[in-house]
């Protein structure tokens, strides 16, 4: 004696289920890198100017680098922060006066590479609106606002 | 007569199981007020019946039918037991029924969906970002702009250059 299913019942039922399955396996698959992307940046704003001669001490390990780049003589760290940048999340760093701040939007990453949408932004007007590729250990630089006698540096280290 | 009762006597035991056609009831019931002996024939058949049917109904009442399943239960479990390890075994690896039912054709659209996925995976070239510039693009409505790349240090730097009315301002 046999106990039978009810024939094309049971294929269509069986059929369906593999198409969701299938279904489900390449959604995720592709969802997967895009959810749970997010980059550490290191961003540090400095007060660059030629008035005076003082280097701030936590600025020590770039001020060649600075010094190649750059002829000013003096540079003063305004903010050092760790940003955690998720996807399309925009993340602020607002300069001391308050009137100017970069934002700083995680678009995209591609192993060691994040792409990040960087906008900077004084007294409401937009002032720059750019999108990088920041690699892994190495810096992007976005400088030029006047703040005072001197420039706004921002620099994004990438760190992940 | 003789013929017609030669004739009714042949629908007798039909009509008493009342399997006859109309005709065949109306030449019956037509024939039986003028023929006694098929009158005897129909009662003997009446008489038979009401004989076997208290005999079968009682034996009926009296049949232990569970007793009948357990019966046979255990003659389908001892059919079973007969079963060796190995038919067991195989009945147990028998993929045909899936064959039989095209659970094949679904089951084989996954493999090859996650194959080519794996593929593209696997073979798929990871865009050669060094060779790529690094500023996608830059935009500025107020400012003038230079993007510079240093190779020593390894420094990309977007520089704003503000026009003069905005440096007026600011200093």
């Amino acid at each position: 004696m046999a106990i039978r299913g009810t024939g094309e019942g049971t294929d269509y039922n069986v059929k369906r289920a593999a198409l969701l399955l299938t279904a489900f396996f390449i959604v995720s698959f592709f969802s997967l890198p895009t959810a749970f992307a997010q980059v550490h940046v290191r961003m540090r704003v400095i007060l660059a100017s030629n008035t005076g001669q003082d280097i701030d001490p936590s600025l020590r390990d770039v001020h060649k680098e600075l010094g190649s780049l750059f002829s000013f003589t003096s540079y003063r760290l305004v903010r050092d922060e760790g940003l955690n940048l998720s996807l399309n999340q925009p993340a602020r760093i607002i300069g001391r006066t308050g009137k100017a701040f970069l934002e700083a939007t995680l678009v995209g990453q591609h192993k060691n590479v994040a792409e990040l949408r960087l906008r900077v932004v004084r007294e409401g007007t937009e002032i720059l609106n750019t999108q990088v590729r920041l690699f892994s250990g190495r810096t992007v630089i976005v400088g030029g606002p006047r703040h005072g006698e001197g420039v706004v540096i921002y620099a994004l280290y990438g760190n992940f | 007569m003789k013929d017609s009762c030669s004739a009714v006597s042949r629908l007798l035991e039909k009509y008493f199981d009342q399997e006859v056609t109309d005709n065949e009831r109306l030449l019956v019931e037509g024939h039986l007020p003028d023929c006694p002996d098929c009158r005897n024939e129909l009662r003997s058949m009446e008489e038979l019946r009401t004989l076997m049917k208290f005999p079968v109904e009682e034996a009926t009442r009296k049949e232990d039918f569970p007793w009948v399943w357990q019966k046979i239960e255990r003659e389908v479990r001892r059919a079973q037991e007969k079963v060796t390890w190995w038919q067991s075994l195989r009945s147990r690896l028998d993929v045909s029924p899936l064959f039989k039912r095209k659970v094949w054709i679904p089951a084989a659209a996954t493999f090859v969906v996650l194959l080519f996925i794996t593929a593209q995976i696997i073979l798929k070239k990871t865009p050669s970002y060094l060779e790529a510039s690094v500023v996608e693009y830059v935009e500025s409505q107020t400012d003038n702009v230079m993007v510079y790349q240093s190779e020593k240090p390894d420094v990309t730097v977007i520089w704003l250059f503000e026009g003069p009315e905005r440096e007026q301002t600011t200093t």
